[in-house]
């Protein structure tokens, strides 16, 4: 037997069972179909899972849900809702970042994470931040210009 | 006496004094001959009851009360090798002489127990002596264990002998000559080993004399906690002064204000030993995060408590390797803060800044904070090295929190850069460590 579990995810109120150790992604893509957020690796080590939780980037592989209740969720599902999300996801349109886009979840979400808490990164920054996010297909040129093209705010 | 006699009389003399006085100046004082009230047996003890299991348990039956007492002896850890069948022995232990195996307990009679006697068990776990009456070496802590009585031995031994019987026989011994001669250990028994059984305090109180026993003869804290000396006995001039047991840094847990526990809150010492964690103080790893899974995690709350009260009175042993007082948080920002190993930045920005953060506050959890632990405030670095090569798995009442073990992933050069670049971002002095020390840190881990 499951306690229910009550999450807040994209604004929305979501009650499911699951054992209290599930990593939250299990709870995302198999207990409510939400599949946007990707497995890579299931350690914490390509970011392909990456999540906001409190608008800061996570790793939903290795999150229990117990330790994100009462927390305010967001996936790239409704990343574009939030203004920097909104930035990101026309840079890459516009770059034509993405390849065979698996990865591409986390690497929008931890891009909008990281114009969120620094407008104008400079390429330190976006090292600091990205580098936890790989990318097979090598779009590492694509996403350095479409992060500098969305803090600009060029369209 | 001719004059030769007298002589020769008089150098047998010296020679008895000086090795009695050696001897004796090895050895040190024991685990409680700090606490310097008087001692009595403990059936003539009326203040308390310091021994046997907490009230709660007191009617339950035998084997019950055997399992709570060998989980606060901590018994399963040392012989169960993961993944194999509980108690049924085979974990190696890794020392610079070559390798020790623990033995199987369950009560199979071939490769087990199962054929031990009441006094056999006694022997064994008072006496460090076998059922074949061969010597044990004191990786089994018999030392402490000697302080159990013996109806609280004979509780653990109907606990295991309930169990199902596995038949697994543990790999032989790699000792190097003379560490492989047992029979040596008849003599450093007879110097180490008080064989005697724990002798309440009339000084201090009934909560005290219970956490004495809980945290001496069950939970033998001092076995990783106090440094050993010249006869790797437990040095208890240092008492809980610290020290290095299977290449992690069990921290010093005396009373000292700066570097030991002094100024934990009750209310932290009793969070970190019943669930890992204690806010501002980090999480229980490696040996430290197996005590407290299988052991501590399971006392009742007020034996908890009596160890807390029990280490309050440890007098205080500063560290001086140990800054006096931790680092506090880092810059939220990359950029900000002290520069350090460049390699050691970049292992860190994409292998651990998404779970600890750039200031070492989580954002996960507080359980992945680094801000504030003796682990990254330790210029030595051996714990943070240690995490990193095997990660940690804790288990907590709102379910388990892990971190993954990046020994395969990296070479010992960036594991000491990203120790390194840690200890230097959120200690308060930055480690030195070399591809060579985190090489040899891999080798003393345990199996």
């Amino acid at each position: 037997m499951h306690m229910a579990t009550v999450l807040t995810i994209n604004g929305e109120t979501k009650s499911f069972d699951a054992p209290p150790d599930m990593p939250l992604l299990w709870v995302l893509r198999d207990v409510l179909g939400m599949t946007g957020t990707k497995f890579g690796c299931g350690i914490a080590q390509c970011g392909a899972c990456t999540v906001h939780v409190d608008g800061k980037a996570v790793r939903s592989c290795v999150l229990s849900v117990s330790a994100v209740a009462n927390r305010a969720i967001t996936t790239i599902e409704a990343v574009g809702n939030t203004p920097s999300g909104a930035k990101v996801q026309k840079a890459w349109l516009d770059a034509e970042v993405v390849q065979c886009g698996y990865c591409q979840s986390g690497q929008i979400m931890a891009a909008a994470a990281l114009l969120a808490a620094t407008p104008n990164p400079d390429d330190s920054d976006i090292d600091a931040a990205m580098a936890g996010n790989i990318c097979r297909c090598g779009t590492y040129v694509r996403i350095r210009e479409a992060i500098k093209h969305a803090a600009n705010g060029q369209s | 006496m001719s004059g030769k006699m007298r002589i020769l009389t008089g150098l047998v003399v010296i020679a008895i004094v000086a090795v009695v006085s050696g001897v004796w100046i090895i050895r040190g004082p024991g685990p409680l001959d700090f606490a310097g009230g008087t001692k009595v047996a403990l059936a003539d003890y009326r203040a308390g009851k310091p021994t046997g299991v907490p009230a709660k348990l007191e009617k339950a039956s035998l084997v019950e009360r055997g399992e709570y007492l060998a989980k606060a002896a901590d018994c399963m850890v040392c012989h169960t090798k993961p993944g194999e069948k509980d108690y049924s022995g085979g974990l190696g232990f890794k020392l610079p002489f070559g390798t020790l195996y623990s033995t199987n307990i369950t009560p199979d009679k071939d490769t087990g127990i199962g054929n031990y006697s009441d006094q056999d068990f006694l022997n064994a776990v008072q006496r460090g002596k076998r059922h074949d009456g061969a010597r044990l070496y004191p990786a089994m802590p018999y030392t402490s264990y000697t302080y159990m009585t013996d109806e609280d031995v004979l509780a653990v031994k109907a606990y295991l002998f309930s169990l199902p019987a596995v038949r697994a026989k543990p790999p032989e011994n790699t000792l190097s000559f003379p560490f492989n001669q047992r029979w040596a250990m008849i003599v450093w028994s007879a110097v180490f080993n008080p064989d005697t059984r724990f002798a309440p305090d009339t000084s201090k109180s009934p909560e005290w004399n219970r956490g004495a026993y809980l945290a001496e003869a069950l939970a033998h804290c001092g076995e990783c906690h106090t440094p050993r000396n010249l006869g790797f006995a437990l040095d208890n001039r240092k008492k809980f002064a610290g020290a290095i047991t299977a290449g992690w840094r069990a921290f010093n847990i005396s009373s000292d204000k700066a570097t030991g526990l002094g100024s934990w809150r009750d209310e932290d010492l009793i969070a970190y030993l019943s669930l890992g964690h204690a806010p501002g103080h980090g999480s229980a790893s490696g040996p430290m995060g197996e005590a407290v899974d299988h052991s501590f995690s399971q006392f009742a709350p007020e034996d908890i408590r009596s160890i807390v009260a029990y280490l309050r009175s440890v007098p205080p042993q500063p560290s001086p390797d140990l800054p006096a007082t931790t680092a506090p948080v880092a810059p939220a920002s990359h950029k900000d803060g002290v520069t350090a190993d460049a390699r050691g930045k970049k292992v860190f920005a994409s292998a651990c800044a998404s779970c600890h953060g750039w200031s070492g506050e989580s954002p996960v959890s507080p359980m992945a904070t680094l801000t504030g632990t003796w682990a990254v405030n330790d210029p030595a670095a051996t714990n943070v090295a240690q995490i990193v090569l095997s990660g940690t798995k804790r288990h907590t009442p709102d379910g388990a929190l892990s971190m993954p073990a990046f020994g395969e992933a990296y070479t010992d050069d960036e594991i000491a850069a990203v120790a390194n670049y840690v200890t230097t971002r959120f200690g308060a002095k930055g480690s030195r460590l070399t591809a060579k020390d985190v090489a040899e840190l891999r080798e003393q881990t345990a199996e």
